[in-house]
């Protein structure tokens, strides 16, 4: 790979007291690409994405943004290096709509206080027109909005302020078959534009398989195994997946019970 | 694959039925039909000179305080102390005003007397917002605390200084002080001069004279009162109460704030979910603890006309406030669980509850207590429909 890593991330460490959560963790990530983190539950992805997102501070470790290496004290300064995290419950407010939505915490106003409305209309109807979702009304509350829908507010939202690198926890978890793949696009589209780089958690195989560029895989605070889409078969996968357990076995002790 | 996409599945509404549609439309309903019945009832008195005034102030009265309940439900939170908080506050500086400053620092002015006051609400206000967001504590238990709190110290001051639970007789401030006057007198008074000059116009040749018989007397007193013209043909009423003057205020001012500015999106992200507005960089407790501030400052408006109004107070002025206040909100569509509402609906909600309130005044055979009756069916009949509301705006959910 010619390019440089937007996002390199050395030897994450993170213990809660005698926990050791993260041992060690490498990971890097490049603009244009999905890179997706795999691992069973309890693997490290959270703690992992929470260190990344500022929410918690490495016990020991280096992030470089860049090439430099940044301190992340608090969520402020993550998202202000670039870092945009779309959490599972998106951190969306579902009677307001989706303009308010948008710009929640970070309104446009002028004097006193008072909201540029039709701008921000504009503004979140073209961000979320460029990531496929065309919404004639960004005045609607977001209830009325399926989850697929709510996943790309959430993107639009998190780009438009300056991610470039953009953490996406397990989007396609808790929606409907179809909506999954709205999302899938959406990511896609996203790693079109070729300058935003994309770390993908999920627990589905087949979804990483459909849209990543370069997988890592963590089982109990470890990297298993990692490497871009062609070095990665598909069988490793399946195996990775499981936190390195071969299937084979899983199967043996399935039909002994 | 069709071309159909998820967004083609809303469609856009006509204005008729968007109208239809609005949190308002139950609120003002309800509002149309109290007013038609109440006009009906009192053969139109409700809505002569006399009748407008002050059922205007008493709407302006509850609307106040609703206002400031309202705000605080939309963020989530809610507040009892609003009728305690008006005795404090009536207590206050109707006792500054009559044994004067406290700490011998000589005498009291009405303005200096609700300035100090003020500080002390709002201190009040900023206490229980901060022990709400803080603990963590639900709202109605922590300003429950609040109701005996304020009640009790409300009492006790009374005793101390007074040593009477009320303070009566006191000198009309109105006549020297500005400020008394801009808070008890009477404001828009040239909307009832012109009621008059038009009155004279239709009534002219109209004389009261000596040789009419007792009913035809009280028919001309009757026809005379829709003129504004009182028995000596003169003008009847002078202007509105002052309440309805503040009440346009706070109620324009919280209209603004909610519909049009970066606070008024910060109010409803915390009512709705505070968690996520949090995430995305809302002052969430900053938020409440200003509203709870808010919602004090209204009820020392609340108090501070009422004061100077009747140059009097007692301990147990503002009873069954803080849930009249509450009423209003709900059945102006406010969500009880936050996130959601217009203060077009609390305005609508006011009126509805403040003609409700007057109406025995105006039908001699009704029985004052079916207002609470009545109260209890709509409030109810309120929590329904804004629960429906919710459903529709949240897909179902």
């Amino acid at each position: 790979m010619t390019q440089q890593a937007y996002m390199r991330v050395e030897n994450i460490v993170k213990q809660f007291g005698p926990f050791m959560a993260l041992n060690g963790v490498n990971l890097d990530v490049y603009p244009g690409e999905v890179h997706a983190l795999l691992g069973d539950n309890g693997a490290g992805k959270s703690t992992l994405i929470k260190i990344l997102s500022g929410v918690h501070q490495p016990t020991s470790g280096t992030i470089y943004i860049d090439g430099k290496a940044r301190t992340f004290r608090n969520p402020r300064d993550a998202a202000s290096a670039g870092v945009g995290t779309v959490y599972q419950d998106l951190a969306i407010n579902q009677l307001m709509s989706v303009t308010r939505n948008f710009f929640m915490g970070r309104e446009l106003k002028s004097k006193f206080g008072i909201l540029r409305m039709d701008e921000m209309n504009q503004i979140a109807h073209d961000e979320m027109l460029k990531i496929g979702i065309d919404f004639s009304d960004p005045t609607q509350a977001v209830g009325t909005m399926s989850g697929g829908q709510r996943q790309t507010l959430a993107i639009a939202r998190a780009i438009y302020f300056g991610a470039k690198v953009l953490i996406l926890d397990e989007p396609t978890s808790a929606l409907g078959q179809k909506q999954q793949m709205e999302v899938l696009k959406t990511i896609k589209r996203v790693r079109a534009r070729g300058d935003i780089a994309i770390i993908f958690i999920t627990h589905n195989e087949i979804h990483s398989k459909l849209v990543a560029d370069r997988y890592t895989f963590l089982a109990l605070g470890q990297v298993i195994g990692s490497g871009p889409k062609a070095e990665i078969e598909s069988q490793d996968i399946r195996r990775l997946m499981a936190g390195g357990a071969e299937m084979k076995d899983l199967e043996q002790e399935l039909a002994q019970i | 694959m069709s071309e159909r996409s998820e967004s083609d599945r809303l469609q856009r509404e006509s204005w008729a039925r968007r109208m239809v549609r609005r949190p308002e439309i139950g609120s003002f309903i309800v509002m149309i039909i109290i007013i038609l019945a109440l006009a009906v009832a009192s053969e139109g008195k409700a809505f002569n000179a006399l009748g407008l005034k002050n059922n205007i102030a008493i709407i302006s009265q509850l609307g106040i305080i609703a206002v400031g309940a309202a705000l605080l439900m939309i963020a989530g939170e809610f507040d009892l102390s609003i009728g305690p908080m008006i005795a404090f506050a009536g207590m206050s500086i109707a006792l500054m005003m009559k044994w004067g400053l406290p700490f011998g620092m000589g005498e009291a002015t009405p303005f200096l007397a609700f300035l100090i006051t003020l500080c002390m609400t709002l201190a009040f206000g900023w206490l229980i917002g901060n022990i709400v967001v803080r603990s963590g504590l639900s709202s109605f238990i922590v300003t429950l605390a609040f109701w005996f709190f304020l009640r009790g110290l409300t009492e006790v001051c009374f005793r101390l200084i007074n040593q009477n639970t009320n303070v009566s007789g006191l000198p009309d401030f109105k006549q020297q002080s500005w400020f008394a006057d801009l808070m008890g007198g009477e404001v828009f008074g040239w909307f009832f001069s012109a009621w008059y000059w038009i009155g004279t116009k239709i009534s002219a040749g109209v004389e009261m004279t000596g040789d009419m018989t007792r009913e035809q007397t009280i028919a001309m007193i009757d026809y005379l009162s829709f003129l504004n013209i009182n028995r000596k043909m003169e003008m009847w009423v002078t202007g509105f109460d002052a309440r309805l003057l503040w009440f346009i205020i706070i109620a324009g001012a919280a209209w603004f704030v909610l519909a049009k500015t970066q606070l008024g999106s910060w109010i409803y992200a915390t009512g709705d979910n505070k968690e996520s507005a949090r995430a995305n960089g809302v002052p969430v407790d900053r938020v409440k603890i200003g509203l709870f501030m808010f919602s004090a400052f209204c009820a020392t408006i609340f108090a501070t006309c009422q004061v100077f109004d009747t140059n009097s107070s007692d301990a147990a002025k503002g009873m069954f406030k803080e849930l009249e206040a509450i009423a209003i909100a709900v059945v102006g569509g406010i969500l009880m669980t936050g996130g959601f509402g217009s203060i077009i609906g609390v305005i609508f909600g006011a009126v509805t509850f403040g003609l409700v309130a007057n109406a025995v005044f105006f039908i001699p055979w009704i029985d004052g207590a079916w207002f609470r009756v009545f109260v209890g069916t709509v409030l109810l009949a309120a929590v329904f429909a804004n629960e429906r509301i919710r459903k529709r705006i949240t897909g179902g959910i």
